[in-house]
């Protein structure tokens, strides 16, 4: 009823200027994309066609690129998981007056932007261990860092709703040993917020230019900005596929935190994409 | 004389009381306990520490010396005409997106917060919104050039519509045409931002308010647009630092055409330009401040926000 009344107070001027919001916004989402869609599998007089992307395709650079830049995903995302679930699930349980120090510190990405962030690195690396940052795998631990205002806040929030403490606590009267209680207990509770944070380093990863491209590593974004200062048509199709690929990774994260979606996002909101940008 | 021996008897009475192996072993274990509650933290501080606040620290450091020696030279040189120019071109590239996109997302958010009939449409814009705020990079500057560039399908099918070249208008390799492609991702993060704000917004206090003899004018601004103001003007300071780190898009699209200071840096870090390390750390720093006001002062003002709206 409540909202029947809403509905009814509200102009139809109202309504009309929100249908006109909705249209215009969904135009400008749905624009470039659509461009880039067309401009990348046609060509005039020939209608869909994947001709424009033969050049690249061929390039033997191409596919280890894409196979690196997966890996580089899967490796950052088991890196986060790996660092934060035990430190997160020792905070709660055993001093979690500590938690608001972790939690300030997982903000500092936030005032460092990747470009800062690479210059830092450029300069202590090669001053201390100059092999480092030869290897395309070093991108992963900053991609941890760049990732973890994100990362930290999706654990922390399902660490929060399961209550880790009693959960061991009943564990262990049933005989489990901590490890056991973790693995068989704790891990399968988490699984939502597991999966939640991969999606997120993946999404960053797979977008992830800046350090990638000034450390000199060959990832799937370097390729199209390369692609793009000779065959600008292949470089829209392979940036249609990409944004595809993330839109897709991001509607499937937005599934599973529904309701918490807009808290997640509005705390995090920007960070992930200004350091992918 | 008294008084000057006292604090020698007091000692001499501490200690008389408890052994001084005793006093050390309480330490230990106090000290023990401590250390086993940091234990749990120390990999993730460490790890923080190498691949965050040591490079951070080391491009501060670095700032402040040339050759060797403690200078301000490196700094100073922010103010030479070409730098600073980036730093202003950067500064308004930022303001104007943050500011064009606030009041575009603003209106954004007001139109998803108050729809209540067409429930999927609705919901449709909200997660296109979601997703177009995370958006960015080297996939949307391409796809900006597939849709408004010289040979891109809007500006074709414009031409062909009407006869007008788009690209006389704005050409996407430009200030202007950087700001349109930043305005993609800065209008839906805004929108994304302020719409738990406005749901905030009780229909009581409006009620109260008209029933007291207000117009929806007066109420308007006198009472939602207060309440609102912390957190709005918090949005526009997020949506300020984001734009201003960009780095991807503004490369992408322009190649270095447009003076911006992210851009510059990668410049001086490829090794395109020279290799001033100083100089580049000097940027860097002038760009870490900035953002870390920007946020300080948006950390300060979303304390005030929560008070209302909760």
């Amino acid at each position: 009823m409540a909202t029947m009344t809403a509905g009814e107070k509200s102009p139809d001027w109202q309504q009309a200027a929100r249908i006109a919001i909705f249209v215009f916004a969904m135009v400008l989402y749905l624009t470039p994309l659509v461009s880039a869609a067309l401009f990348g599998f046609t060509l005039p007089g020939k209608g869909f066609t994947l001709e424009s992307l033969l050049p690249t395709l061929s390039e033997p650079e191409f596919w280890p690129a894409v196979l690196q830049t997966l890996e580089l995903a899967v490796l950052t995302s088991l890196s986060s998981l790996a660092l934060l679930i035990p430190t997160l699930i020792w905070l709660h349980l055993r001093s979690p007056r500590l938690l608001a120090v972790a939690d300030g510190l997982s903000l500092i990405p936030f005032v460092v932007p990747a470009i800062a962030l690479v210059t830092g690195a450029n300069l202590f690396f090669r001053a201390v261990a100059p092999s480092f940052l030869v290897s395309v795998y070093s991108l992963v631990p900053f991609y941890v860092v760049l990732t973890l205002p994100l990362v930290f806040r999706a654990l922390d929030a399902g660490i929060r709703v399961i209550d880790v403490k009693t959960l061991m606590d009943a564990a262990s009267s049933l005989g489990a040993g901590t490890i056991r209680a973790i693995i068989q207990v704790i891990l399968p509770n988490l699984r939502t917020a597991i999966l939640n944070a991969a999606l997120l380093s993946s999404t960053y990863v797979i977008g992830e230019y800046v350090l990638s491209s000034l450390l000199l590593h060959t990832t799937f974004p370097v390729v199209i900005e390369e692609t793009g200062q000779t065959y600008p048509r292949a470089a829209a199709a392979l940036s249609f596929v990409a944004i595809m690929g993330t839109w897709l990774l991001m509607l499937l994260l937005s599934i599973l935190t529904r309701g918490k979606q807009i808290r997640l996002m509005s705390v995090g909101a920007g960070n992930l994409a200004a350091d992918a940008r | 004389m008294a008084k000057v021996g006292a604090p020698a008897a007091d000692g001499s009475f501490r200690r008389s009381r408890r052994s001084p192996g005793g006093l050390l072993r309480g330490l230990l274990r106090g000290l023990l306990r401590g250390l086993l509650r940091w234990v749990g933290i120390l990999p993730y501080f460490v790890f923080i520490a190498i691949f965050l606040i040591i490079p951070v620290l080391a491009t501060f450091w670095s700032s402040l010396h040339e050759g060797g020696k403690l200078s301000m030279g490196s700094l100073a040189k922010l103010w030479e005409p070409q730098y600073r120019n980036a730093f202003e071109t950067s500064i308004s590239l930022s303001l104007l997106t943050a500011i064009v996109g606030g009041v575009l997302g603003l209106l954004l958010a007001w139109a998803l917060a108050t729809t209540t009939r067409p429930r999927w449409l609705k919901s449709i814009v909200q997660s296109f919104s979601a997703v177009a705020s995370q958006s960015g990079g080297v996939a949307l500057a391409f796809a900006f050039i597939a849709a408004i560039g010289t040979q891109g399908v809007v500006t074709g099918l414009i031409e062909q519509a009407t006869g007008w070249n788009l690209t006389s208008a704005v050409n996407i390799l430009s200030f202007f045409g950087l700001a349109i492609v930043y305005l993609y991702f800065q209008i839906p993060l805004m929108a994304i931002l302020m719409v738990p704000t406005l749901e905030g917004v009780k229909s009581e206090w409006g009620e109260a308010a008209a029933s007291l003899g207000a117009s929806r004018w007066q109420y308007l601004r006198q009472i939602a647009l207060p309440i609102m103001m912390p957190s709005i003007a918090g949005a526009l300071l997020l949506l300020f630092a984001n734009s201003f780190s960009a780095y991807a898009t503004a490369y992408a699209l322009t190649g270095g055409s447009v003076n911006l200071v992210p851009v510059l840096v990668g410049f001086f870090i490829s090794g395109n330009v020279l290799t001033d390390t100083s100089f580049a750390s000097a940027l860097v720093t002038g760009m870490i401040i900035i953002t870390i006001i920007a946020m300080a002062v948006r950390a300060l003002l979303m304390r005030r926000s929560t008070r209302w709206l909760q």
